[in-house]
């Protein structure tokens, strides 16, 4: 595997990745990460390994970046990566940075942050991908592990660093272009694939029905709870934005007075001979308001499309659960 | 002391030969002096004084000098010195322009002119001159015909009739002293004539010295200045040596008065007339009102010297003449005499209180009369008042003392006399003094003599420690005030009109509301079990606080014509209603009154007053179990945090760019005083707990509201302060009990709340501080039962299918029916979602209530609906009105919906509608109180 050859970071594939296959090894190792470091609305991370084939992503290996603490404050993580990667190649692991990895509460991972870095490590890793881990779903019995890129267009604009709405609106970036997700499949090696099917003939029904569990509201309710801050947060950026543009116009509407006036005043004045008034750098008397970066709204319309998602997801699986448990109890009763 | 003999230096010859007898006058003079002297007010004067009277003292030290020089021919010597004294006199131009040309000045002018033409005129004596002098003399001569030109008409008057101003006497005096050179032989006459007779009168000179010292030290502690004092100390002396001549008594100015008498003729017979002939004599000759002054000032000193050793009998021939008859008309002389100093600036104010009291034991010794007595009296007790200089100081005690003796006797001899008749419209000269068949008019009026008296009682409370015995001393005297109001009153009823006795019974109902009638309660109290007429009985005997309020306030509800004593009368009235806990006529009476309209209009010691009865109104609910009502009572004064400053019960600290040292002089003159004060803590207390016993069931009720409204800031505000404590130990101060109770309530646990409301500490805090404690406390704790049990229900009811009524009982130790109450009055009320099943004695949960989710996705709803309302708005502002993403049918149809949603909170429970209800109920006062709060804050704001 470290024979493959390297892609230098300005270059442009061909294929962007189409596929992300993760090695169970992978996965283990990110549930273990969070079950050991995160607790609550606590955020894990790390660095995933590996390489890309063809339009495929191979995830190989991860290993999790340590927990930040305000004792050592000048922690160098640049420095800890490298290490972490050069003692990986020395036992003969993949050692190439392809990504890395988070988890979530609750489906919030739509952030500037999250924007930033992945962005940083898209412009110099081409394929890089983050994967999103949500403990609590998985915890309710279905794993949950998402891989997400930016699009080639929120790359452009990041590039630009042109947040306002005209540039936004120029790249024609709606919150449901930011992000893309590739698919991922989980590879295991034969052997796995074997135990895991020998465990699952051991076990009982007992040990699954965490999966049936019909109780809902808890979840739905943090759900929403986190919804209708974003949903502030929205209103409080569409009430400043409409200000903005409320001051604008009426910028707008002063400026063009002026001008007038001043043509007015021109006419008169040549009507009398005079000379003209000097012409005055109009953008200086009018400095237009700084817009407010948009970039956030944006953002937080992504991130409440995505609690939208899981909320329906959850809710589609609950009903049927539901319907599913009416069912069961229809001919007994 | 030292002040005398710093001045004596400046004084004319004749008090620095008086000087040297100084330490001949006995020490008790002296220190008698120098009590006088102390006066604080004198202090402030002195400086000022000085600054001119050293102008003057330049200026006449000059004008020694010019005379020395004169008299020994110096004409170069008087030229320097003249050039000296014109650069002074222009020094003190501002004072000259202020004071007028002092009379020395001319006096040295026109004398000056006169000696340097004579000199002119005798060729021979120029002749002799040495060349400077005569040099000097032609330059003087032509330099003072200049310089008196601009004095040339003062001059010349002075001329004209030298002999009848008083200056002139002076003058006299002077030119006697200063031609004494020429007239040799005359000054050894007196000389020799002087020596003879003062080893004769040693004995008899020192303490007539004294005096004399006296009355020189007293001119200078006048705020006298300029050239008057000057000419008045030797005037004084003057008058003082004639009566020593009188006496035959040569004092040490013997020099000074031979010479006048042999100068003054005309005043040689009249030597032999008293001293007061002698001083009508000059007020006719000069009728300045510093003369006046200066009279009244001169005579007492003389009189005051002889008081402090001789009897009282003596006194007599200073006030008036020994031959004398003493009639009415002469003592009203005098007392005119005597109150035309009053208010001067140079008044001895203690003096003249002395002198109008001796002018009584005159009148009364020659049985003038009561009329004349009581004109007397009334002046001695404006004359007290007007003692303080300054509104904001107080009386001293003994001050305070001598004017309640003298309205007290002033009532005696009202009481006793039938026959006089006093008013503030009796014009001065239809008074009728004399004794005669007609009854008595004198002009005053005693009940604003009494109102000033009240007054200046609680300025003394005001400026005593509240914690000192002082206090207590001071306090005691709080009966006699009352007593002599009682006395005025029922003087009044017969007599005053019915504007006065409004008046009259106000100040008598100020001395009443506020306490509280520990007799009448005890009495209602002892009397519970007994029949009925003998409750009758003991009521109509004994003088209940409350019957007097009644019928005070009844008559000054009917005959009062001024708004402003019908305002307080009513607010003294509910005050002293909600004292003694009888909170419906309180009530009733506030709500009739109106006053929360108007209340702002008022000044702010009726507005004081207003807070106060508020807070006591509060305060009654409160006992009385209106919890309600006593927070909105209460609400607004602690609200805004300055209960202390709206209850006049102290200042709040501040910068001085809100307030000046004026301001604040102003607000501490209405401030209550400490034995009205309301308790503060009690205050506070009552306010939180009646707080804690709405808030925290609302709170309960409406947990998941979003927008669920506070009742108390103030107590939410403590709630928060609890939370912030980073260690939560057991509560010391009254504000961590209630803190704590409240937690423990919240919990449903009225064990716990009861206990930290009701225990020791703060028993000793607040609830003893109530007359029925044991009420107050059993009502407490049945209230804390109740919410507890209604917190309970609102927090736990989603936990229960059903519960027991008999559990509940139990659990909350309520009596099964006030359980089937309360939970009867939440169903009805809508605030408990749930029905009772009567045979088993259960309530059954009916689950209608949303669960948090479903709350939660109404809440999520209104948002959603809020943000798309922005969005729109944001839109229309692109595309203008007419453009749209909806067009507008659609826009409104949306806004439909939205509206249905936003309308499905209130369908979902009627308890948001009653919320709306509760603080429509709550108006009734509370709104008003904010005018009225905004009214005194405005008020000072203004003024700021």
């Amino acid at each position: 595997m470290a024979s493959r050859k390297d892609t230098p970071s300005g270059k442009t594939l061909d294929t962007p990745v189409k596929q992300i296959q993760i090695e169970g090894l992978v996965v283990m190792k990110i549930i273990k990460h969070y079950q050991e470091e995160g607790q609550g609305s606590e955020v894990v991370q790390g660095v995933l390994l590996g390489l890309v084939v063809e339009d495929r992503l191979e995830i190989t290996n991860c290993f999790p970046f340590p927990q930040h603490t305000e004792d050592d404050a000048d922690f160098d993580e640049v420095q800890y990566q490298m290490e972490m990667m050069r003692s990986l190649r020395h036992v003969n692991i993949d050692h190439l940075h392809v990504g890395w990895y988070q988890s979530t509460f609750y489906g919030s991972f739509v952030s500037r942050a999250l924007l930033d870095s992945q962005f940083s490590y898209q412009h110099a890793i081409e394929e890089s991908v983050v994967l999103i881990y949500d403990p609590i779903k998985t915890a309710q019995g279905s794993l949950c592990l998402k891989a997400y890129r930016l699009t080639p267009k929120l790359m452009e604009i990041c590039k630009e660093k042109d947040f306002s709405s005209e540039g936004l609106k120029k790249a024609s970036v709606g919150f449901e272009h930011m992000f893309e997700e590739v698919p991922i499949v989980i590879k295991n090696s034969h052997l796995i694939s074997v135990l895991l099917w020998e465990l699952e003939d051991k076990s009982t029904a007992a040990d699954k029905h965490e999966l049936l569990n019909l109780s809902s509201s808890s979840h739905l309710e943090k759900s929403l709870q986190m919804l209708m801050d974003r949903v502030d947060d929205m209103s409080q950026d569409i009430v400043k934005y409409n200000n903005h543009c409320r001051s604008l116009s009426k910028q707008q509407q002063q400026k063009h007075q002026y001008v007038q006036r001043r043509q007015q005043e021109n006419a008169q004045r040549q009507s009398r001979g005079e000379p003209p008034l000097p012409e005055e750098d109009l953008s200086k008397m009018f400095k237009p308001p700084q817009p407010p970066p948009r970039m956030d709204t944006l953002l937080i319309a992504s991130q409440i499309n995505t609690y939208c998602q899981t909320i329906k997801e959850f809710t589609s699986q609950n009903l049927g659960k539901l319907f599913m448990a009416e069912a069961l109890q229809g001919p007994s009763s | 002391m030292s002040r005398f003999f710093a001045k004596s230096d400046s004084e004319s010859e004749e008090s620095s030969s008086a000087d040297e007898i100084t330490p001949k006058a006995t020490g008790t003079t002296f220190n008698k002096q120098a009590l006088l002297l102390s006066d604080d007010e004198e202090d402030t004067k002195r400086v000022v004084r000085s600054a001119k009277d050293k102008r003057f003292e330049e200026l006449t030290n000059f004008i020694k000098t010019i005379r020395n020089a004169m008299k020994i021919r110096d004409i170069s010597k008087c030229l320097e010195e003249f050039e000296q004294l014109c650069r002074a006199f222009i020094k003190s131009k501002a004072i000259v322009d202020k004071e007028g040309v002092p009379q020395f000045y001319i006096r040295l002018l026109a004398d000056l002119e006169d000696y340097l033409n004579q000199l002119w005129e005798d060729k021979e004596g120029k002749k002799k001159m040495n060349k400077n002098n005569a040099k000097a003399l032609s330059t003087l001569r032509q330099k003072i015909r200049k310089y008196n030109r601009d004095f040339e008409t003062e001059i010349a008057s002075y001329k004209e009739n030298p002999e009848q101003s008083a200056e002139e006497e002076e003058e006299k005096d002077d030119i006697g002293s200063g031609s004494s050179s020429e007239s040799d032989d005359d000054d050894g006459v007196t000389a020799k004539s002087f020596m003879k007779k003062k080893p004769q009168e040693e004995e008899k000179a020192a303490p007539e010295a004294s005096k004399f010292l006296k009355g020189a030290a007293d001119e200078e502690s006048e705020s006298e200045d300029d050239d008057e004092s000057e000419h008045w100390s030797s005037d004084s002396v003057g008058s003082g040596s004639e009566s020593e001549d009188n006496e035959g008594t040569a004092a040490s100015l013997a020099v000074v008065f031979l010479k006048k008498t042999q100068d003054g003729d005309k005043q040689s017979d009249r030597r032999r007339d008293d001293k007061k002939e002698d001083r009508k004599r000059r007020l006719k000759k000069k009728p300045t009102e510093e003369e006046g002054e200066e009279e009244g000032e001169a005579e007492e000193g003389g009189w005051e010297k002889v008081k402090g050793g001789v009897p009282l009998v003596k006194e007599k021939p200073k006030m008036f003449a020994k031959g004398t008859e003493i009639n009415t008309a002469v003592v009203i002389k005098k007392l005119n005499e005597i109150l035309q100093a009053r208010g001067k600036k140079g008044t001895d104010r203690a003096a003249q209180i002395e002198l109008l009291h001796s002018l009584a034991g005159i009148s009364n010794e020659n049985n003038l009369g009561e009329g004349i007595l009581v004109k007397i009296k009334f002046n001695i007790i404006a004359s007290l008042y007007d003692y303080n200089p300054n509104l904001a100081a107080f009386m001293k005690a003994d001050m305070w003392k001598k004017c309640l003796d003298c309205i007290d006797e002033l009532l005696d001899i009202l009481f006793n006399n039938n026959n006089i008749f006093i008013g503030e419209n009796i014009a001065e000269d239809s008074e009728n003094l004399a004794v005669s068949d007609q009854p008595f008019r004198v002009r005053g009026c005693i009940l604003t003599l009494v109102e000033r008296m009240d007054e200046e009682f609680t300025k003394i409370m005001q400026n005593t420690d509240p914690h000192s015995q002082e206090y207590v001393d001071n306090l005691k005297d709080e009966g006699r005030v009352c007593g002599i109001i009682d006395r005025l009153l029922q003087y009044l009823e017969t007599k005053g009109s019915t504007e006065e006795v409004c008046r009259v019974y106000l100040r008598r109902i100020m001395h009443t509301y506020y306490k509280f009638d520990y007799k009448a309660h005890r009495r209602s109290l002892g009397l519970q079990g007994e029949t009925k007429s003998e409750q009758d009985q003991e009521e109509s005997e004994g003088e209940d606080s409350a019957i007097i309020m009644d019928r005070l306030c009844k008559f000054i509800y009917a005959k009062d014509r001024t708004d402003r004593i019908r305002t307080c009368a009513i607010l003294c009235h509910i005050y002293h209603h909600a004292l003694h806990s009888r909170w419906y006529q309180a009530r009733d009476l506030m709500l009739m009154s109106h006053l929360q309209d108007n209340i702002q209009h008022a000044d702010p010691p009726v507005q004081i007053l207003y807070n106060r009865t508020m807070v006591q109104l509060g305060i009654c609910a409160f006992r009385q179990g209106m919890i309600k009502d006593a927070h909105n009572a209460l609400l607004d004064i602690q609200s805004s945090g300055r209960a202390k400053e709206l209850l006049g019960q102290g200042l709040l600290m501040r910068n001085m760019q809100e307030r000046n040292a004026e301001q604040e002089k102003i607000e501490k003159r209405r401030q209550v005083p400490f034995h009205m004060h309301i308790n503060l803590e009690l205050l506070e207390c009552v306010y939180l707990v009646s707080a804690m016993l709405l808030e925290i069931p609302y709170m309960a009720a409406h947990e998941f509201d979003a927008r669920r409204r506070m009742i108390s800031k103030q107590f939410h505000h403590q709630l928060r302060v609890g939370e912030r404590q980073p260690l939560l130990g057991p509560p010391e101060s009254m504000r961590e009990h209630v803190v704590a109770a409240s937690k423990a309530m919240k919990m449903g646990d009225w064990r716990t709340c009861h206990s930290f409301i009701i225990n020791e500490k703060m028993n000793s805090k607040v609830w003893d501080l109530f007359p029925e404690t044991q009420c107050v406390r059993e009502m407490l704790v049945r209230k804390i039962q109740e919410e507890s049990l209604r917190t309970y229900l609102f927090t736990y009811s989603s936990v229960y299918d059903s519960i027991s009524m008999e559990t509940l009982s139990e659990m909350f130790e309520l009596e099964l029916p006030t359980v089937h109450s309360i939970i009867s009055k939440m169903i009805i009320n809508e605030e408990l979602m749930a029905s009772l099943d009567q045979p088993t004695q259960t309530v059954v949960m009916h689950r209608t209530e949303p669960t948090s989710l479903q709350n939660m996705a109404l809440q999520l709803a209104e948002k959603l609906g809020g943000l798309v309302e922005n969005n729109e708005r944001v839109f229309d502002l692109k595309q203008g009105v007419y453009g749209g993403y909806f067009n507008r049918d659609q826009k409104g149809g949306y806004q439909q919906k939205q509206g249905y949603q936003r309308g499905a909170p209130d369908q979902r429970g009627g308890y948001q509608q009653k919320q709306g209800y509760q603080r429509d109920q709550k108006g009734g006062y509370q709104q008003k109180q904010n005018y009225q709060r905004g009214g005194y804050r405005n008020q000072n704001q203004s003024s700021y």
